[in-house]
């Protein structure tokens, strides 16, 4: 599995590979400096390497205007290495940028940060794509490793922490920084239970908003909260797909496959793809909660990320307020101000400001809090944001879950790691969070949780191994009767099978362990539905499950006879020939071979086969409609009675002659009908009389 | 005496084949009984093999899990 390094950089090789030659050349040149031209195929490595080497990286940095580092410095701190143009444009105007957008396009020529592009057409210039794109909602992207070389570069922000602050004697108040972490379980959990989408502009259907506004868990506020944030569960929701590190569900919105080789996420990782994930809350506001504001850019992602920026802008141990945080961004932000109401307005945001600080941040343990109205980063937040010490992890307690008899964990927050909250997730549902959690064992979490590749053994280690006693054995035994239940119908969405030639071989390759499962007399299953070892098989026919079906089938003269050509028959013959006709014993020729009877046909059409299905299918498979014989099968049963009867029939030798007869009034009113070309069925009675009539013509009669 | 080595048996392959299978026919009837699940069902291959129309089997699997099963997904 790629390194979060090795996936950025193939994102930028991707991005530089789609620029046209001459934009290529004209990137590479500021970051390479080439004495010689460099040949163009060896340009995206090159320009590559340069990124991966810091001296390079920091020489570059320095080329670039104080706002251009600024922005890259927006990358580094906020460790998200995609932002919208927009909101970094509106970070640099709050920090002062007159330049508008010349700090980006000087980034983009530098090849310091690439433009995020789904057309694979080359990029003639950047100008030309922000044109496309729109610039406010145009993404571009920095690599981590070139943005962590600017995180400290000077932002010019003012330090607004408070002349005083809370007595000395009060402890400040600290949140152990897990309940986000829950909450994304809680909501990733919602989210695969299935049926919640967002749409294309990452808006909720009203029913998706209706369940996260009414879900007993997510509607909750947080056990250890200063304030009420409004739709919470959106906020959960909208965080954790803007955290590309963090995947509550995958790319079908459900839940992500075991990764057996992920290495334990640290508490702290988790809130710095938290952090990162700030910059993609766009409809949610602390103070409206859910609000999706349409063809513009949300102020949430940069207000929130100014926030931190300024508290990071006061010493260890000073101590803010909302109020100066709320009037300098009331001062500075070019569009915060307008999404406020009224209210809010008249006290220039300050409550907007609180509410996130306190409902987001603290939660999130980047910020402490003291008499209810101090606010500083901590110790964590200075060392993220502020170049503070880093903080040791909290000692993990290994035994913190209790499995009740009524297949509920009581899991005790203490001891909880992002680790084994995602671990848990799998198979077992949150039912409430709080200084003691607790979850519940369900068949359909157990079932996601097997899906998703736990295995049942998986399942019960991890119980027994957090847990302060073992598995109660009646818990045990519902686990094993869910997972047997998961065994009872297999699905398999792309399988090969494998068809012998006839049944022994199957039998043969069967007990040689080629095939795993029999299916039909001839026809196997390999483990997975995999394809199987070709070392004892010869191919004889390869067909594709979704291909069209194929002319396969021969009908003999006898028109009930169909010989299968078994290089080009397919799965859906088989299970459609049996309904309509029946097999022919093997006569030792490899063709196999069906016949039609009046029987087989007669269960066909009770089965709700019609002749022109019948029809489809025969032309679909022989290339002509049902023969004859078939048709007099089908038929039969409701054609009016046939006539048997004794008739005088006259055969003359030519057409002409019998069309002749036919014509004329006087010879046809002896005539009952005609039965071929030249045969003429005569009424008895009037025998003579036409006999008399053909002499007279000349036409002579002789009777058999 | 060496014994001679086994002839390579002769096989067809069907490839991205969509199939349900279940535990015993009885089920297979119960699935087939259901009016949606029969419709994105193509034909039967044998007692307890179901062959589902292809691209259908997200459907398949949603219908299942609504019915109260819980399918073991292989191949995803």
């Amino acid at each position: 599995m790629p390194t979060d390094v090795e996936t950025w950089i193939d994102r930028a090789r991707i991005a530089f590979d789609g620029y046209s030659e001459t934009l290529r050349r004209a990137v590479a040149s500021p970051l390479l400096k080439p004495r010689n031209p460099i040949p163009i195929d060896e340009l995206t490595e090159r320009m590559l390497g340069a990124l991966g080497n810091p001296p390079v990286v920091d020489r570059r940095i320095a080329d670039q205007t104080p706002m251009a580092r600024a922005a890259l410095a927006i990358f580094g701190q906020s460790r998200r290495p995609t932002w919208k143009v927009g909101h970094l444009l509106t970070i640099l105007a709050a920090l002062g940028s007159t330049e508008g957008f010349a700090p980006i396009q000087a980034l983009l020529d530098a090849g310091l940060i690439f433009p995020v592009r789904e057309s694979t057409e080359p990029l003639n210039g950047f100008q030309p794509w922000f044109g496309t794109e729109g610039l406010p909602n145009a993404e571009v992207f920095a690599l981590p490793s070139v943005a962590v070389r600017a995180k400290d570069e000077p932002l010019g922000l003012p330090n607004v922490a408070t002349a005083d602050g809370p007595p000395n004697s009060e402890t400040p108040r600290l949140a152990d920084g897990l309940e986000w972490p829950l909450r994304l379980a809680a909501v990733g959990q919602l989210v695969a239970e299935g049926g919640m989408r967002t749409t294309q502009a990452r808006a909720l259907f009203k029913r998706d908003l209706q369940r996260l506004q009414t879900h007993e868990l997510l509607a909750a506020a947080p056990a250890d909260h200063l304030v009420n944030l409004p739709d919470i569960g959106g906020l959960t929701l909208f965080w954790a797909l803007g955290a590309e590190k963090i995947a509550i569900v995958d790319a079908e919105w459900k839940l992500p496959e075991v990764d057996k080789n992920a290495a334990p996420k640290l508490l702290s990782e988790e809130i710095v793809a938290l952090l990162a994930g700030l910059g993609a809350i766009e409809a949610w506001d602390p103070l409206l909660g859910y609000r999706l504001v349409e063809g513009q850019l949300s102020a949430v992602p940069s207000a929130a990320m100014l926030l931190l920026l300024m508290l990071a802008a006061a010493k260890p141990g000073e101590w803010c307020e909302s109020e100066p945080l709320a009037a300098w961004l009331w001062e500075h932000h070019p569009g915060w101000q307008s999404g406020l109401t009224f209210e809010v307005q008249q006290v220039r945001g300050t409550p907007w400001v609180e509410s996130f600080l306190l409902g987001v941040f603290y939660p999130l343990g980047l910020v402490e809090v003291a008499g209810g109205r101090f606010v500083r980063l901590s110790a964590l937040g200075r060392s993220l944001l502020a170049n503070g010490a880093k903080v040791p992890e909290a000692p993990a307690f290994l035994q913190t879950l209790m499995v009740q008899p009524n297949a509920e964990i009581i899991a005790y927050r203490q001891g909880l790691t992002p680790t084994l909250i995602g671990k848990l997730s799998r198979f077992a549902r949150w039912k409430s969070l709080g200084p003691a959690c607790t979850l519940e064992l369900t068949a359909e979490q157990t079932y996601r949780g097997l899906e998703s590749g736990l295995t049942l053994g998986g399942v019960v280690q991890t119980l027994n191994q957090h847990g302060v006693r073992p598995v109660p054995a009646p818990v045990i035994d519902l686990l094993q009767r869910w997972a047997n239940k998961r065994e009872r119908i297999a699905v398999y969405t792309s399988a090969t099978l494998v068809e012998f030639l006839s049944p022994a071989d199957l039998d043969i390759a069967i007990s040689r362990g080629m095939i795993a499962q029999r299916i039909t007399d001839r026809i196997g299953l390999c483990a997975d539905g995999a394809d199987p070892d070709y070392k004892n098989l010869r191919l004889i026919g390869n067909r594709d499950y979704e291909a069209k079906p194929t002319k396969c089938i021969a009908v003999d003269e006898d028109g009930v006879t169909l010989n299968l050509d078994a290089g080009q028959t397919d799965l859906l013959l088989e299970a459609e020939i049996g309904r309509l006709a029946e097999a022919v014993p093997a006569d030792g020729t490899s063709a196999r071979r069906f016949r039609l009877t009046p029987e087989s046909l007669r269960r066909a059409v009770q089965g709700g086969m019609k002749l022109d299905d019948l029809d489809t299918w025969f032309l679909a498979r022989t290339g002509e409609p049902v023969p004859g014989a078939g048709r007099m099968f089908i038929l039969g049963p409701s054609v009016p009675p046939s006539l048997a009867s004794k008739r005088l029939i006259l055969q003359v030798p030519s057409v002409e002659i019998a069309d002749g007869l036919i014509q004329w009034p006087t010879t046809k009113a002896c005539i009952e009908d005609r039965l071929g070309p030249t045969a003429l069925a005569v009424d008895d009675a009037k025998q003579e009389a036409l006999r008399e009539l053909l002499e007279t013509l000349g036409i002579k009669v002789e009777f058999a | 005496m060496s014994e001679a080595a086994p002839a390579r048996m002769a096989v067809k392959l069907h490839r991205r084949v969509c199939l349900v299978l279940t535990e015993d026919a009885v089920l297979a009837e119960e699935l087939l009984a259901r009016k949606k699940l029969a419709g994105e069902v193509l034909g039967r291959l044998s007692e307890r093999a179901l062959l589902i129309r292809p691209g259908r089997i997200d459907a398949v699997l949603d219908e299942l899990i609504k019915m109260g099963h819980t399918p073991q997904v292989v191949g995803k």
